[in-house]
């Protein structure tokens, strides 16, 4: 990793070393997993590298104000989950964009060509087929649902904790979730039959 | 406790990820020994929650990687400034054009107000008799002159009597 010293990153003489570092390790450990939930979320990159951005952009500025050996996890979970709630409030038709979705342009639809990867082993097809589908399966899904099944079953946060990031009840958490799970269900219900099968075999 | 089997469809989640108080756990447990309908409900979700689990972490792109880095840098200059300004400025903007545009149309106004009561106040035939000599060199300007022309009623009276002491001599 680049160290933070760079002369165009930081201006030095705002935070010391060590709180540099401190950022620094904070990046270390979660800016995957916070991409990852914003890209779960969003649906499509620009969005999840927006969301993501602006949340470390929020860790740095309270960086000060941020305790040693406070647990940075469920602070982060919630801003990037209230960007993205924002974000849904300022854009209330963004949609999330599939892949395999037709393209409009303004010669009519045009359906995206992907490169063939012949020299993949087959099982390193089907899980990317198999991840585009459950990518496409939570876009369907409404975003009060999708925000709640990403927390539980992305994440694996618990109800308690999910309840607390998002401000609704307990059971408001635990009826969301089911419903969610139950149309992401019946949405990956021909994977799962392929995959069972493959257990099967 | 007992439970049916409707009920028992609602908590199958709960059940799954171990979020039921004991008494409700282990009165689902009881139900899905009984109801292959409800066992294989339970199967169907867990392989769901195990698939949602494995999804790989997506890749971050280098960009998300550049400014989460240099937050600093990001967040300073073009970008930030280049739209919050604009956002700030635009009522103020909006203000000043709403003056000028007001001032465009009110000076003239006034000021031809300003001067038909003048001329109100000469006599409309002496007044236009005053503007006709400055009329002549400097038609366009005497913006007064052309409103008494165009806009008042006694003109015709004072045409009239104009015309006549012109005819005269």
């Amino acid at each position: 990793m680049v160290p933070m010293a760079r002369p165009d990153a930081v201006r030095a003489d705002r935070y010391t070393r060590e709180e540099l570092a401190r950022y620094d390790a904070i990046i270390q450990r979660y800016a995957r997993h916070v991409y990852n939930i914003a890209y779960r979320m969003a649906g499509n990159e620009a969005d999840a590298r927006d969301l993501s951005q602006e949340a470390f952009l929020r860790v740095f500025r309270a960086l000060r104000r941020v305790e040693p050996d406070a647990p940075l996890e469920s602070w982060l979970h919630r801003i990037v989950s209230n960007l993205y709630i924002d974000l849904l409030r300022k854009r209330p038709r963004a949609r999330v964009e599939s892949l395999d979705a037709p393209m409009e342009t303004p010669r009519g639809e045009m359906v995206r060509e992907f490169p063939d990867i012949e020299s993949s082993p087959e099982a390193i097809i089907e899980r990317e087929q198999l991840d585009g589908a459950i990518q496409r399966a939570l876009g369907t899904l409404s975003a009060d649902l999708r925000l709640v099944v990403v927390l539980s079953d992305i994440e694996g946060l618990a109800y308690e904790e999910i309840a607390t990031i998002l401000h609704v009840p307990l059971g408001t958490v635990k009826s969301r979730l089911h419903r969610a799970r139950q149309m992401l269900q019946q949405r990956l219900r021909p994977y799962m039959e392929a995959r069972r099968r493959g257990w099967d075999g | 406790m007992k439970m049916n089997h409707h009920r028992v469809g609602q908590l199958l989640s709960a059940y799954l990820d171990g979020e039921l108080l004991p008494r409700e756990g282990a009165a689902v447990q009881e139900h899905l020994l009984e109801c292959r309908r409800c066992r294989e409900e339970y199967e169907r979700l867990r392989t769901t929650k195990g698939l949602l689990g494995e999804l790989p972490l997506a890749e971050p792109p280098a960009e998300f990687w550049r400014v989460v880095r240099a937050p600093e840098a990001a967040a300073a200059p073009p970008r930030r400034i280049s739209w919050r300004v604009p956002l700030l400025l635009r009522p103020a903007w909006a203000v000043a054009a709403v003056i000028v545009i007001l001032a465009l149309a009110l000076i003239p106004l006034v000021k031809g107000t300003v001067d038909r009561l003048h001329a109100a106040e000469i006599g409309v035939d002496l007044y236009v008799r005053e503007h006709a000599l400055q009329m002549s060199t400097e038609p366009l300007p005497d913006r007064a002159y052309l409103g008494v022309v165009t806009g008042d009623a006694d003109l015709v009276l004072v045409g009239g009597s104009t015309h006549r002491d012109e005819g005269a001599p």
